[in-house]
């Protein structure tokens, strides 16, 4: 029996890729594929949900199932699709300006309620689409197509976002470290419950171009030597850390699923005897 | 709870969750807001004793987008609401029409704009339920005007959403939704339940946005068809498309599929219309006040006849023209300034005065203010 | 014999207006095939504040769902009291609760004050007030049968339980208080 490829997953006659030269999005999408391949997802069990924005095509050139929605609410059409039916691999893969700014508050809630979905947020600072506009996650003092005078906000770190919303396994990585983004994405997939992986990567079109990092080369450079990882993080002041990446796994703890416990919730009930109004 | 058959005397909002399970509906995501929440709580108590999901989402964007997303894996799906929830539902009902996934919203309508009288009844959402969302689309509203009809309604609106491939709105209002009636549970045929059928064709094959020979099946994910759904203007495969003649084909589709079946979409009940001098064309609570008002006239040897729009939407141009035309006049109540008004208005034309009795003061249309503009149009048509 | 009643039940949130109108209803339509509809009208607070339950009961059709011409009203409360009071049909009679109302009006219109809500604590909780009030307006009315609201008050509450048992008895108690204080619906003169 032959081994299963990425490319299995992959439309060839798709490509090429409609993203920028230099953007990440490829790079995500092979890590994303890879994934599926190592851990031979069935096509027929799987549905990656898109948002709205240049991560939201990734769906053209996936070929399991797809659901390309509206901008900000991938998470909750995932929800419903895992719900309906718990036997699917759901991957929600959303941006910065889509899954954490827009679509905020579907994330906090995904993460808490815990369902079995896999989110891969790609976070590149702006919202390269519709030009560059600043996002949830620009950095403040950074320069975007609406922030000339740099941008006075501080942005999310998702990572503890997620965290705290409760979600059992959160991690960043980021294109620049393709081996390790590998490693999260599996892992994140293998996770049963609500699992958040961030990926920092370069828009050099957009974000880049107003801050000093116009080609793919110098926003590369840029999240490299602003990446850190967790361990190294922990030695440092709060001072130093400030505008790093961190990378690596935040939270992997072991917790009953949503649609675990709504099966038992099902038992449950069906064991209860309709009462009426005030019982 | 022990009844005599299937008689019961419960909430028309009880009667839609009822009739939702009874479609064979399993999956409902919802956010509690009045004057709907009863469809909710019932649906939390009897869906998962069927095996089915109920779950509560942290706004109304979030709960139509489960709801759709849940309909593609192949649950029949609902959710309930009102004006201030139905107008953050717009966004995604374009995807429920745009992807075709069948899917019924019950929008249980309060007085606006905005937050409105939050507790009161109003019929302001005639017009959002057909334009809410932007762009081209056709819609199937339906209109309950008794706690039989929420039920009986909210059955053929899941039949309706299956055979059409279309989201349907079932359009109730505060008074319907709050009001404890008689219902009889009747047994369904079988026909009465629509059955998503799986594709035909291997799936290789198969396009789920094929268009011609009728509306094509949708299949389910998890199913052997593995398949794309998409909001953006796309192919018969599901793959995002910008060329101009496709966008054209699919965006007249939209409309197509649902104008051109009028005939077995359009529901209508007709109340001594053979000899009536006036025509009271209503629809939902404002119903009942038009037959009390009819039965009360008809008593003083007044023809007065009513003409009751079951479907909304598409509009029963048809039925208002043949109810209207030997009409002396016309009379519209409806709780708004006039959204149905017009549309008879245009059917009708200008030569018989169609008149509305308009109300936002959150109290129904008594009979007597029907039939005070009754004599008052009298009055002028001498 | 009359057979359409149209009955308001007015008083505050909470106390269980909205139950036993649904329970006269149940045991109209359930237990005697009749058609009934009960609309209420509330504020945004769930208890304390003015609230009133409008439910008819015929043997026909019911068309309009809200009382046009009261035969009865119901009134649990001095703010009901005094909102009913001033707006109440020539022919419709007032039950109000005397433990409660005290400031009577006497603007020419037939009221009776009933110890509601003394029956309902001397049987065992002052909360069942709401089925003391029904057994009184099922009496005098004679709109449905003790039996059939006795059936309809099992159907709500488990079979033979405490709260079962509380219910039957307050409402048995308002049918003795109408038998022992209250003109029969013959005397108030409805036909």
């Amino acid at each position: 029996m032959s081994s299963i490829k990425y490319d299995d997953y992959l439309l060839k006659d798709k490509l090429p890729l409609f993203w920028c030269g230099g953007c990440g999005n490829g790079n995500v999408l092979g890590s994303i594929l890879r994934a599926f391949a190592n851990l031979k997802f069935k096509r027929q069990k799987t549905v990656v949900v898109t948002g709205i924005g240049c991560w939201g095509k990734a769906d053209d050139y996936i070929n399991t199932n797809t659901f390309h929605g509206t901008h900000g609410r991938a998470l909750a059409f995932a929800t419903g699709i895992k719900l309906a039916n718990p036997d699917l691999n759901v991957i929600a893969l959303m941006g910065d300006g889509d899954g954490a700014t827009i679509g905020g508050n579907h994330l906090i809630h995904a993460a808490r309620r815990n369902v079995d979905i896999t989110a891969v947020l790609v976070n590149n600072f702006n919202y390269g689409m519709t030009g560059g506009q600043y996002s949830g996650t620009t950095p403040e003092h950074s320069f975007t197509s609406t922030s000339r005078y740099g941008h006075i906000e501080e942005g999310f770190d998702l990572c503890k976002l997620a965290a705290a919303a409760g979600a059992p396994f959160v991690a960043r990585g980021t294109v620049y470290g393709i081996t390790q983004l590998d490693k999260l994405v599996e892992q994140a997939l293998c996770k049963k419950g609500f699992s958040f992986v961030e990926v920092i990567t370069p828009c050099p079109t957009h974000f880049g171009r107003l801050n000093g990092l116009k080609t793919a080369s110098l926003m590369l450079n840029w999240i490299k030597e602003n990446s850190v990882t967790k361990n190294q993080a922990e030695k440092m002041s709060d001072g130093e850390i400030r505008g790093k990446f961190v990378t690596g796994v935040f939270v992997d703890v072991d917790k009953e699923d949503y649609s675990t416990r709504y099966k038992k919730l099902q038992q449950r009930a069906a064991e209860a005897v309709e009462g009426g109004c005030d019982k | 709870m022990t009844v005599k058959g299937n008689v019961r005397f419960i909430q028309g909002n009880e009667a839609m969750a009822e009739g939702a399970l009874a479609a064979g509906a399993r999956f409902f995501a919802g956010y509690p807001i009045t004057p709907s929440s009863e469809i909710a709580e019932v649906s939390s108590r009897r869906l998962p004793k069927l095996g089915g999901v109920y779950v509560q989402m942290e706004d109304e964007i979030g709960s139509i987008a489960a709801v759709i997303g849940a309909s593609v894996a192949g649950k029949k799906s609902f959710t309930a609401t009102s004006g201030p929830g139905f107008s953050l539902m717009q966004e995604n009902l374009g995807v429920a029409v745009m992807a075709e996934v069948p899917c019924v919203i019950i929008n249980v309508q309060r007085s606006g704009p905005s937050t409105g009288l939050a507790t009161k009844p109003a019929q302001g959402d005639v017009m959002q339920c057909r334009w809410g969302t932007h762009g081209d689309h056709g819609i199937i509203v339906l209109s309950p005007s008794s706690v039989q009809d929420c039920y009986d309604l909210t059955i053929k609106a899941f039949s309706l959403a299956e055979e059409y491939r279309t989201p349907v709105i079932l359009l109730a209002d505060e008074i319907v939704g709050h009001m404890r009636e008689k219902v009889v549970f009747q047994e369904l045929q079988t026909d009465e339940i629509k059955v998503r059928k799986a594709p035909g064709c291997s799936p290789e094959y198969y396009k789920p946005f094929r268009l011609g020979e009728g509306v094509t099946p949708l299949a389910c994910y998890g199913g052997e068809h593995v398949f794309r759904v998409s909001g953006s203007t796309h192919d018969e495969w599901g793959f995002a498309c910008s060329r101009p003649g496709n966008a054209e084909k699919y965006i007249r589709h939209y409309t197509e599929k649902i104008e051109n079946n009028r005939d077995r979409i359009v529901l209508t009940r007709e109340y001594n219309l053979s000899d009536a001098e006036y025509t009271i064309v209503t629809f939902g609570c404002t119903t009942r006040s038009a037959l009390e008002a009819m039965y009360i006239a008809r008593s003083t040897g007044k023809r007065v006849g009513v003409l009751e729009l079951v479907t909304l939407w598409p509009f029963a141009e048809e039925s208002v023209m043949e109810a209207c035309q030997n009409a002396r006049a016309v009379i519209v109540p409806e709780m708004n300034l006039g959204q149905v008004l017009r549309e008879v208005q245009r059917v009708v034309g200008r030569n018989i005065p169609v008149v509305g009795v308009n109300k936002v003061d959150s109290k129904a249309i008594r009979p007597a203010e029907i039939l005070d503009k009754i004599r008052e149009v009298e009055t002028c048509l001498v | 014999m009359k057979d359409r009643w149209e009955i308001i039940l007015s008083g505050v949130g909470g106390q269980g207006l909205i139950l036993s109108g649904t329970i006269l209803g149940e045991a109209a339509v359930v237990y005697e095939g009749k058609n009934a509809t009960l609309t209420s009208s509330y504020g945004t607070e769930t208890r304390g504040t003015f609230t009133k339950s409008d439910i008819i009961i015929s043997s026909g059709d019911i068309y309009f769902p809200e009382v046009t011409k009261a035969d009865i009203v119901l009134a649990l409360a001095p703010v009901a009291y005094d909102r009913c009071i001033s707006d109440m049909d020539k022919d419709a009679v007032l039950i109000y609760d005397s433990d409660l109302i005290t400031d009577v009006k006497n603007t020419g219109v037939r009221q009776y004050g009933c110890p509601i809500t003394q029956t309902a604590r001397r049987l065992g909780n002052a909360t069942a007030a709401n089925l003391v009030a029904l057994g009184i307006i099922a009496r005098m009315t004679g709109v449905v049968s003790e039996t059939s609201v006795i059936k309809a008050i099992g159907d709500r509450f488990p079979a033979k339980s405490q709260v079962a048992e509380l219910n039957i008895k307050a409402f048995k108690g308002g049918v003795i208080i109408c038998k022992i204080n209250l003109y029969t619906g013959q005397g108030v003169g409805w036909k």
